[in-house]
């Protein structure tokens, strides 16, 4: 099929099978060189992109569903502020992940503080589940960090976020 | 080159359409969520000759409704609107096992209807919707028309947990639920059930307390890929008793539960047989409690 979408604000015509799942789109048609899973329904969470500003897994979203869509992979998403917060909160705590899953967990980060911010009790009084934000960065199976950690590193960057959001 | 041999996508916007649909495509493959689709090992290359109809875009799926009686769900309602839209009125057990698919991210494209219709495996949600007595509004295509009829949900699967629906093209509707529910409700997961499906059990639970006794026992347990376990023995022979329960029986009937789940389900291992038994045990117990404070 002919699919018209935008890959990291460029605006791309691809021909592609119907049913190629956009991870190998981005890996074969495209070279995205930060995507480098597909683990064919393992659930390693380690593919995450953005969809019109939704995170997903792009190993299970099928090219025919992407029509007109933006999508946005690490590649633009890590020279945006947004990213910034994140990668400050990396610095901070003396952790990172490892290069294999870096994009991966920063989206599923990026994911879990826009849902927060969505919540007006979490952006406003800066209350957060600490169990849901655990079970939510288990769906990246790569073990370089404990989960302990991430969770740390996340509530910083939230903090990150809710400060910039209410300066601005 | 790839694109020739593409396999052949239908979207369309209504119920007649999907009727017309039917009418053209011997075996039409509906698409929901995609996520059981495509995370088979087999997937892509998917096979060029293949019709996939996309539901996606059929707007009667999306809709909740409620009137004094029950809660209708569409089939293309994901988890994650189903989980927000029915915060207030949902029975807590739905709401536990809506909650316990890992992340926002698959909750997000992991549909009501694609989780009944699934084929080979009870997860979180048929295991819950079991014990609610749930039924399925499913229209089968026969002689050229669909016939709907209401079909109780924890009838759709066999011992394994597979579905029933034979060959016959199908699409299912929507999801009834009554809404007089039990007081105590509880749904358990334990283990991954995508990731390690060998040790993963789902157990859910639902009863009345009438005073000092137990009524209306509803209990089912799924285990991924092995088996889906229902006993409307144990569910009379609870029902009948007493609370709170004597410890001593709280014991025996926890390890006859076990002894008929692996009696009648010899592909669960006696691990999961156990751990199913002390989730078990765990209501029973609390319920005890419950009644004493
Ligand atoms: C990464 C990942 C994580 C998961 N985590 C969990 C979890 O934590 N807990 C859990 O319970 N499950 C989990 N699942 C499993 C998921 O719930 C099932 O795969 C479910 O079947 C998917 O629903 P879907 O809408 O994506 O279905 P699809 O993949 O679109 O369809 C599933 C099947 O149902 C058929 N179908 C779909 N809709 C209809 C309809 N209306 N009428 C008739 N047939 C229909 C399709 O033809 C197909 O055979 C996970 C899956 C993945 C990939
Ligand atoms: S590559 Fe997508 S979940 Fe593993
Ligand atoms: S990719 Fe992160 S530890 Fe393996």
């Amino acid at each position: 099929m002919k699919l018209e979408c935008t890959i990291d604000s460029k605006a791309l015509t691809l021909h592609v099978n119907s049913t190629k799942p956009l991870s190998l789109m981005l890996i074969e048609d495209v070279g995205v060189k930060s995507m480098l899973s597909h683990c064919r329904g393992n659930a390693c969470g380690n593919c995450i992109v953005l969809v019109d500003d939704v995170a997903v897994l792009s190993c299970i979203v099928p090219a025919f569903r992407l029509k007109d869509a933006k999508i946005r992979t690490f590649e633009t998403f890590h020279r945006t502020r947004l990213c910034r917060d994140i990668e400050r909160a990396y610095r901070v705590s003396g952790n990172k992940p490892c290069p294999d899953c870096y994009a991966s967990k920063t989206l599923l980060i990026e994911s879990i503080l826009t849902e927060l911010m969505g919540s007006s009790r979490s952006r406003e009084e800066g209350v957060v589940d600490e169990k849901a934000i655990m079970q939510e960065l288990s769906l990246n199976t790569c073990p370089c960090m404990d989960v302990t950690e991430l969770l740390a590193i996340t509530i910083q960057a939230f903090e990150y976020r809710r400060r910039r959001r209410g300066s601005n | 080159m790839e694109a020739t041999r593409s396999p052949m996508i239908h979207q369309p916007r209504t119920l007649g359409e999907l009727s017309l649909l039917f009418q053209r495509i011997e075996h039409p493959l509906l698409w929901a969520g995609g996520t059981y689709l495509m995370s088979r090992s087999d997937f892509y290359p998917f096979p060029s000759k293949a019709q996939i109809v996309d539901l996606g875009r059929i707007e009667e799926l999306k809709r909740i409704s409620r009137t004094d009686r029950h809660i209708d769900i569409g089939a293309m309602v994901t988890t994650s609107s189903l989980l927000s839209a029915g915060k207030l009125v949902l029975p807590s057990i739905l709401k536990s096992a809506l909650g316990s698919i890992i992340s926002h991210i698959t909750r997000r494209q992991i549909t009501i209807g694609g989780s009944v219709c699934e084929p080979e495996s009870r997860m979180a949600f048929s295991t819950a919707l079991a014990v609610l007595d749930a039924q399925a509004e499913i229209r089968k295509w026969d002689e050229g028309r669909f016939t709907a009829a209401w079909i109780p949900v924890n009838r759709l699967y066999d011992k394994r947990g597979a579905l029933l629906l034979g060959k016959t093209p199908f699409v299912l509707t929507k999801i009834r639920l009554g809404l007089e529910w039990g007081d105590f409700q509880r749904f358990v997961l334990i283990d991954n059930p995508i990731r390690t499906p060998d040790t993963a059990i789902l157990v859910a639970f639902q009863a009345t307390r009438n005073q000092t006794a137990l009524t209306k026992v509803r209990f089912s347990a799924s285990f991924p890929k092995r088996a889906f376990h229902l006993s409307p023995e144990l569910e009379n022979q609870l029902s009948l008793l007493n609370l709170p329960i004597h410890p001593d029986r709280v014991n025996t009937i926890s390890y006859e539960m076990a002894h008929d789940l692996m009696n009648r389900h010899e592909s669960i291992t006696e691990f999961q047989a156990e751990r199913t038994r002390r989730v078990f045990e765990s209501f029973l117990h609390e319920l005890n409690i419950q009644t004493l404070s």
